[in-house]
């Protein structure tokens, strides 16, 4: 079962939380599944690892990416190109908004505000709960409390996207999965869908999940390291 | 606590902490920010400080004065602001307090741009501020590294009473890995009553501690400097360390890389090792001191024929890698300076050429 979502939704979450990896996956494999999926890289907090780095993968796939201009691509600038507003406007059938991590990176969509009126938006939270700023309940409640703040809109579904990267086990996913489930049952907030690293899957008893199982084939991989290929599913 | 998922930047300052540093003065800068964000947090958690300068100059000046009294005080920043504190940093090893610096590079001169470089090597290893002296200089290559050494930063500091660098490029703050802490490793410093000007609250003699760093009498100034060169000379003999890698071949060159440069070169030689060609490499994890020794006889090994500098700087770390060869190999550069990182393509590229040359 995979992540069957449409129309605007915004990834985000505490910084490094895996939101940018989660909304390339998700990306593509919504493509692959026929939709119109469309991406706006928001980041205006992190410097390195953002969506702009899969420029080419998306080209490959003909999704379209939103990103600023050519000459500030690496700047350490908060620059919100004017298309996105656009991109809000005449969403695709599947539109993915990646914001910056924590409140400082959701701010950015205050600042859409007018261009969200009367859509229909998803705002999912990225939970990693290996990652110490979001090792419990209480800390995640908190920073979705602040991401609420900061960019007024309220979060309406999670994504469980536990890992430690490569070393990754089957049972870290699982105590990954039941610790969201339990943020999910304090929240009422429906958990989307679960990440699985593609290489984890064979090992991994599906039916331990009662959501959809999104499987991430990484892609901000470092220097020495390629990105997995995503291959047509034809 | 198992392992987390961390950024090298948090997972520097997690260390700081953890290695007894309650004292944190910095200013935002990246690819840096990170620590001071982090430590902006936890600080109070711990009752320690976290102060934000109101630029490098200060900060250089603040860890100098909490130094000076004997606290254990460290900062982060990127190569420019490194700059701003070379005054300070020699002003530090001049005055014999330890402190520990922390520079996630980017690339330069001027201000050059936001991603990785390895182009502060001269700055970290030569000077960056005027006068003799030497930083003890720490390079990590994965973010559990980075861990281990600004936990072994702190006493190395005190046990020289001498500034130790911590230089990353800006992937190892800015990339996530799994990494585990050690246990607190506070150990305070048994030598604290030789410097710390903190009135007669822990001192055990009633020697006057001065801290100061005018020396007008030029027979003092030159003694002065004799006692610094022969503590440099003292970390040479004790405090160097290393990685080889696949040194047990019969390798036919020789890589010498640091940092995240130096997994890129590991890439690069498993792959070349598939394909029949062995490459070695010493990966200095200190950069002072540099391994002298290990490249010296690295470089004696019979089937190898050329010595390649592999830095993402425009050839300087080879000048003391042909240093420590002493003219038995040529030896050869390849990087890049721009942001950019050489792919392990790259670098098998530049080995066959070597390999056909030579």
């Amino acid at each position: 079962m995979e992540p069957d979502l449409d129309g605007i939704v915004i990834i985000a979450g505490a910084y490094g939380s895996g939101k940018t990896e989660v909304a390339i996956n998700l990306a593509v494999n919504r493509k692959r599944a026929g939709y119109d999926v469309k991406v706006a890289d928001l980041d205006l907090v992190n410097p390195y690892f953002r969506t702009r780095e899969a420029a080419a993968l998306f080209n490959r796939w003909g999704i379209e990416l939103i990103v600023p201009a050519q000459e500030w691509l690496q700047a350490d600038l908060p620059i919100l190109s004017p298309a996105v507003s656009g991109l809000i406007r005449q969403a695709g059938q599947l539109t993915i908004l990646d914001a910056g991590g924590d409140d400082a990176g959701a701010t950015v969509l205050a600042a859409l505000a007018d261009a969200f009126v009367g859509k229909t938006v998803r705002m999912l939270q990225v939970v990693n709960p290996y990652r110490p700023t979001t090792d419990t309940i209480d800390k995640c409640l908190q920073i979705k409390a602040e991401i609420e703040a900061a960019s007024g809109i309220a979060i309406n579904g999670l994504v469980s996207n536990a890992n430690l990267m490569d070393e990754t086990t089957a049972d870290d996913l699982y105590s990954g999965y039941d610790f969201v489930s339990e943020l999910s049952r304090l929240t009422n907030l429906p958990i989307e869908f679960v990440t699985a690293a593609q290489e984890l899957l064979p090992e991994l008893n599906l039916n331990r999940f009662l959501t959809p199982v999104l499987p991430i084939v990484r892609q901000l991989t470092p220097p020495w390291r390629k990105a997995g290929v995503i291959k047509c599913k034809n | 606590m198992g392992k987390v998922l961390m950024k090298g930047n948090e997972a520097i300052a997690e260390a700081a902490i953890r290695a007894g540093c309650l004292n944190y003065f910095a200013y935002p800068i990246t690819p840096q920010s990170e620590v001071a964000e982090y430590l902006a947090k936890r600080m109070p958690e711990v009752d320690g400080v976290f102060l934000q300068g109101e630029s490098e100059v200060a900060v250089g000046y603040m860890i100098f004065g909490a130094s000076a009294c004997g606290a254990r005080v460290m900062t982060t920043s990127s190569s420019p602001g490194v700059s701003l504190m070379g005054e300070a940093i020699s002003y530090i090893t001049a005055a014999q307090c330890p402190a520990v610096f922390v520079n996630i590079m980017r690339g330069g001169p001027g201000l050059g741009g936001i991603l990785p470089s390895q182009a502060d090597y001269f700055q970290a290893t030569k000077g960056g501020g005027h006068g003799d002296y030497r930083l003890l200089v720490m390079a990590p290559a994965s973010v559990q590294e980075a861990v281990e050494m600004m936990m072994e930063a702190f006493p190395l500091a005190e046990k020289y009473r001498n500034p130790v660098m911590l230089v990353g490029d800006g992937l190892i703050g800015q990339m996530m890995e799994p990494v585990e802490f050690p246990d607190n490793l506070s150990i305070p410093a048994t030598n604290k009553d030789a410097w710390a000007t903190n009135g007669m609250d822990t001192r055990k003699s009633d020697k006057r501690n001065l801290v100061k760093t005018l020396y007008l009498n030029p027979e003092e100034l030159n003694a002065h400097n004799l006692l610094l060169k022969a503590k440099y000379e003292r970390m040479k003999q004790e405090a160097v360390k290393y990685e080889p890698y696949n040194l047990d071949s019969a390798y036919q060159v020789l890589i010498v890389s640091y940092g995240t440069m130096s997994r890129v070169c590991k890439t690069a030689i498993d792959m070349l090792k598939d394909e029949g060609i062995e490459v070695g490499m010493v990966r200095p994890q200190t950069l002072f001191p540099f391994p002298e020794q290990a490249i010296f006889e690295a470089a004696a090994c019979e089937s190898c024929k050329v010595a390649l500098s592999v830095e993402m700087s425009m050839g300087q770390m080879i000048e003391d890698v042909e240093r420590c060869i002493k003219g038995r190999l040529p030896v050869k550069w390849h990087g890049k300076c721009g942001g950019d990182v050489p792919t392990p393509e790259e670098v098998i590229d530049a080995v066959k050429r070597l390999i056909a040359e030579y």
